[in-house]
C-alpha cells in the first residue's frame, strides 16, 4: 500500500505595524519600557527583527538602538548576545533583557540621551498568515517552492515557527519527522539564524536539499 | 488589473491582497482628501481606488471644498503640525469646523470603512454615521506645535483608528495607531519604463542640455524642501565638479505659500544658467519621470517630511539618492547602501561630489536602491496594509490572522 506524505505547504506571514504610543529617549526609559510594553511588542522587538530582512549587526531592536542611536556599544553586544529562542516563556526574555540592562548601569549609572529624532519607540505588529499556493509533497518540488517563496515564508518557516513549535524551524521538522530525512534535517537545525541574511538562510537550505537529492539520485542510478 | 503588478511587485503582496479582497468583496471603502491634484495623495488616491475595484471593493474618492481661508488655516495647521509656530486664532479653528459641516451635508460619507487624510478634513468625524472612521495623517508630526496637536486630537481620539507614516510620527493617544508608509505605483506614468523617444520628447521640450551630469531635486516649491538649501550645495559641488542643477516641481491647489517661494528660488537662481527651475503643470508624470531617468544624481534634501514619495520615485529607477535626514526619507535610504542621508548643505555638496566622480559606486547602490523600493514601498503594499487595518479593526483584540 502507498504511505500518504504530509505535503509541505508554503506559507507566508506579513506584520502590520502598530505603535503603542511609547518612546525611549535613554536607556533607562528603555528599561522601563521593557518592563511595562505588552508581550507582543516585546515579541516584535526581538522575535520579528529578522522580518526586517537586511540587517545582520544585531540581534534585536534593543541592541540595534544602543548600538546606532546612543552610541553604547558594549551594552549593544551585550544585548545582542540574548538569544530568545533559548526562553521558552518571553517574560523570562524580559527578565533576561532587564537583567542586561540592569548589570550595564550598574557600571554607567548616568546614560546619556539620544540626538533629538533618535528616541526609540515601541511598537506591536498584527500579523496575517496565508497560504502561498504552493506544496511539496517530495524535495524537488520543495526546492521549487523555496527558490519562489518571498522572504517573509522563509521569515514563517525558519524563525516564527521556533515560537510555534519548541524551537524547532518547520523546514528541519518536515525533513526528519516527515520524509525522515535525519540527515538534512540536521543541516537545517545546524544554520545559525542569527549569523545569515534571509537570502542566505535560503541558499542555505537549497545547498542542502540539493546535497540529499544528488545523493538520493546516485544511489538510485547505482 | 491586479495581474499587471505580476512580476513587479512581491508574490506574497499581491497573494495578500487576493485574500483580503475575497473577505472584503463588494463592501464599501471610502477615501476622503482635499485636492484631485497635486502633491502624494492625490497620486496615490487616483491609482489606488482602480486597483481596490478590481479587488471587489466599492472604492470610492471624495474631495472636500473650500474657501481661501480655510487652506490659510490648513497650510497653517500644517506648517504647525511640522513644528512651525502659527498664529491660530478661534475663529480660524471655528471656520476650518465650519468648512468641515458644510462639506459633510453635501458628501455621501457612508461606508463601512472611512481613510480620511490629513488635517483639513479631520472634523468630518463629528458627523460620523455609519462604519469604521480610519485618520490618515501623512504629514511629519513629530514635534509639532503643542496647541494645534492638542486641538487636532481632540477629533483624532473619536476615530477608530488612526495611520500614521512612521513610528516616529505616532502620538501617545487611546484609539489604535498604525504605522503604514506611502507608496509609489511601479505602472503609474511616473514610474513606468520610458521608450528613448519619450525621454527625448521631454528633454527636448524642455530643452535640458545633456553635455553635462545632471543634479535634480524633483518638489513642490515649499520651504520645507529646501530648494535654497540644494542650490547652495550645487554651487559647493560645481567648485569641483561641472554639472547643471534642475529643480522641477508643481505649485498643489491647497498650497497658497507656494508661489512665494518660487519666487525666492527663481531669485536666487537667476545668474546662472545652469540652473533649470521648471515649474510643471498638474498631470506632468511622463515629464517627471523622464527627469529622474536622465539624472546622474538624484536630491530629495528636505528640512521636514511627511514622507518624501519622491525619493521612492528616483531610486525605483535605479538611481541613488541624497535626502535629507529627516521624516520619512531614513526610512527609504540606507544610509552608504542603497544612498546617502545628509543634514547640511555641506553634506550635500559633498556626496553629490561622491556620486559623480564614482559611478560604478553609483550604479551599484542604484540596483540595491531599486530592490529595496521593490520589497517595501510599492503600492500594492500600501494597499494589503489598508486592507489589513481594516480587517484587523473589526476583530478589535486580536493580533494574528490566518486566511
Amino acid at each position: 500500500m502507498e504511505t500518504i506524505i504530509q505535503p509541505f505547504d508554503f506559507k507566508q506571514c506579513i506584520s502590520i505595524l502598530k505603535s503603542t504610543g511609547k518612546r525611549a529617549r535613554q536607556l533607562r526609559e528603555l528599561r522601563r519600557g521593557i518592563e511595562e510594553t505588552s508581550r507582543q511588542s516585546l515579541y516584535h522587538h526581538t522575535y520579528q527583527y529578522f522580518l526586517k530582512g537586511h540587517l545582520l549587526e544585531y540581534t534585536n531592536d534593543f541592541a540595534h538602538w544602543a548600538g546606532e542611536n546612543l552610541g553604547e556599544r558594549v551594552l549593544a553586544e551585550h544585548l545582542s548576545s540574548v538569544d530568545p529562542y533559548e526562553f521558552s516563556d518571553i517574560h523570562d526574555l524580559r527578565l533576561k533583557l532587564l537583567n542586561v540592562i540592569d548589570r550595564y548601569l550598574a557600571n554607567f549609572p548616568e546614560p546619556r540621551e539620544v540626538m533629538p529624532g533618535g528616541d526609540f519607540h515601541f511598537n506591536e505588529t498584527i500579523t496575517m498568515v496565508f497560504p502561498m499556493g504552493i506544496t511539496a509533497h517530495n524535495l524537488a518540488e520543495f526546492l521549487i517552492g523555496i527558490r519562489f517563496a518571498d522572504t517573509g515564508s522563509l521569515y514563517y518557516h525558519f524563525y516564527d515557527a521556533r515560537s510555534r513549535q519548541g524551537g524547532r524551524d518547520d523546514f528541519s521538522h518536515w525533513f526528519g519527522e516527515v520524509l525522515a530525512k535525519t540527515e538534512l534535517a540536521e543541516k537545517i537545525v545546524a544554520i545559525d539564524p542569527f549569523m545569515h541574511t534571509m537570502e542566505g538562510i535560503r541558499e542555505h537550505i537549497i545547498e542542502a536539499v540539493e546535497e540529499t537529492v544528488r545523493k538520493d539520485m546516485g544511489v538510485l542510478f547505482l | 488589473m491586479i495581474g499587471r503588478y505580476s512580476g513587479i511587485a512581491p508574490k506574497g503582496d499581491l497573494m495578500l491582497l487576493r485574500k483580503l479582497g475575497e473577505r472584503l468583496k463588494g463592501r464599501s471603502f471610502l477615501h476622503v482628501n482635499s485636492t484631485r491634484a497635486g502633491g502624494g495623495v492625490a497620486e496615490i488616491l487616483q491609482r489606488m481606488i482602480p486597483i481596490l475595484t478590481d479587488l471587489g471593493i466599492e472604492a470610492r474618492w471624495e474631495v472636500i471644498g473650500g474657501d481661501e481661508q480655510f487652506f490659510d488655516v490648513t497650510k497653517k495647521f500644517h506648517n504647525a503640525l511640522q513644528g512651525k509656530f502659527e498664529e491660530i486664532s478661534d475663529d480660524m479653528l471655528q471656520h476650518h469646523f465650519e468648512v468641515n459641516r458644510i462639506n459633510a451635508a453635501t458628501l455621501n460619507l457612508e461606508a463601512d470603512a472611512v481613510l480620511i487624510h490629513d488635517p483639513q478634513p479631520v472634523a468630518l468625524i463629528e458627523f460620523k454615521k455609519t462604519g469604521k472612521w480610519i485618520w490618515r495623517c501623512h504629514i511629519d508630526v513629530a514635534d509639532p506645535i503643542k496647541e494645534v496637536w492638542d486641538h487636532l486630537k481632540k477629533y483624532c481620539t473619536k476615530y477608530d483608528a488612526a495611520v500614521f507614516s512612521a513610528s516616529k510620527f505616532a502620538r501617545a493617544m487611546p484609539i489604535d495607531e498604525f504605522i503604514i508608509a506611502p507608496s509609489i505605483d511601479p505602472l503609474s506614468d511616473k514610474n513606468r519604463d520610458l521608450s528613448e523617444d519619450e525621454i527625448r520628447e521631454t528633454i527636448e521640450r524642455l530643452q535640458i542640455p545633456l553635455d553635462r551630469p545632471i543634479i535634480l531635486q524633483v518638489s513642490r516649491f515649499d520651504r520645507f524642501k529646501d530648494s535654497i538649501g540644494v542650490i547652495k550645495a550645487y554651487r559647493i559641488a560645481k567648485k569641483y565638479n561641472d554639472c547643471i542643477l534642475i529643480l522641477a516641481g508643481s505649485a498643489a491647489a491647497d498650497d497658497p505659500e507656494g508661489e512665494l517661494v518660487l519666487k525666492e528660488v527663481k531669485e536666487l537662481a537667476a545668474d546662472d544658467s545652469d540652473i533649470h527651475v521648471l515649474l510643471l503643470p498638474p498631470f506632468s508624470d511622463k515629464d517627471i519621470n523622464a527627469l529622474q531617468r536622465i539624472a546622474t544624481v538624484v536630491l530629495q534634501k528636505s528640512l521636514k517630511e511627511g514622507f518624501g514619495l519622491t525619493v521612492s520615485e528616483a531610486m525605483w529607477k535605479g538611481k541613488p539618492v541624497i535626502g535629507g535626514d529627516t521624516g520619512g526619507i531614513p526610512l527609504q535610504i540606507i544610509h552608504g547602501v542603497n544612498g546617502f542621508l545628509v543634514s547640511s548643505e555641506e553634506g550635500a555638496a559633498f556626496r553629490i561630489r561622491q556620486l559623480l566622480n564614482n559611478p560604478e559606486m553609483s550604479k551599484k547602490m542604484g540596483a540595491r536602491a531599486k530592490e529595496y523600493i521593490r520589497t517595501n514601498f510599492l503600492m500594492t503594499r500600501q494597499i494589503r496594509d489598508y486592507l489589513s487595518v481594516w480587517y484587523s479593526i473589526e476583530s478589535k483584540g486580536q493580533s494574528a490572522f490566518e486566511l
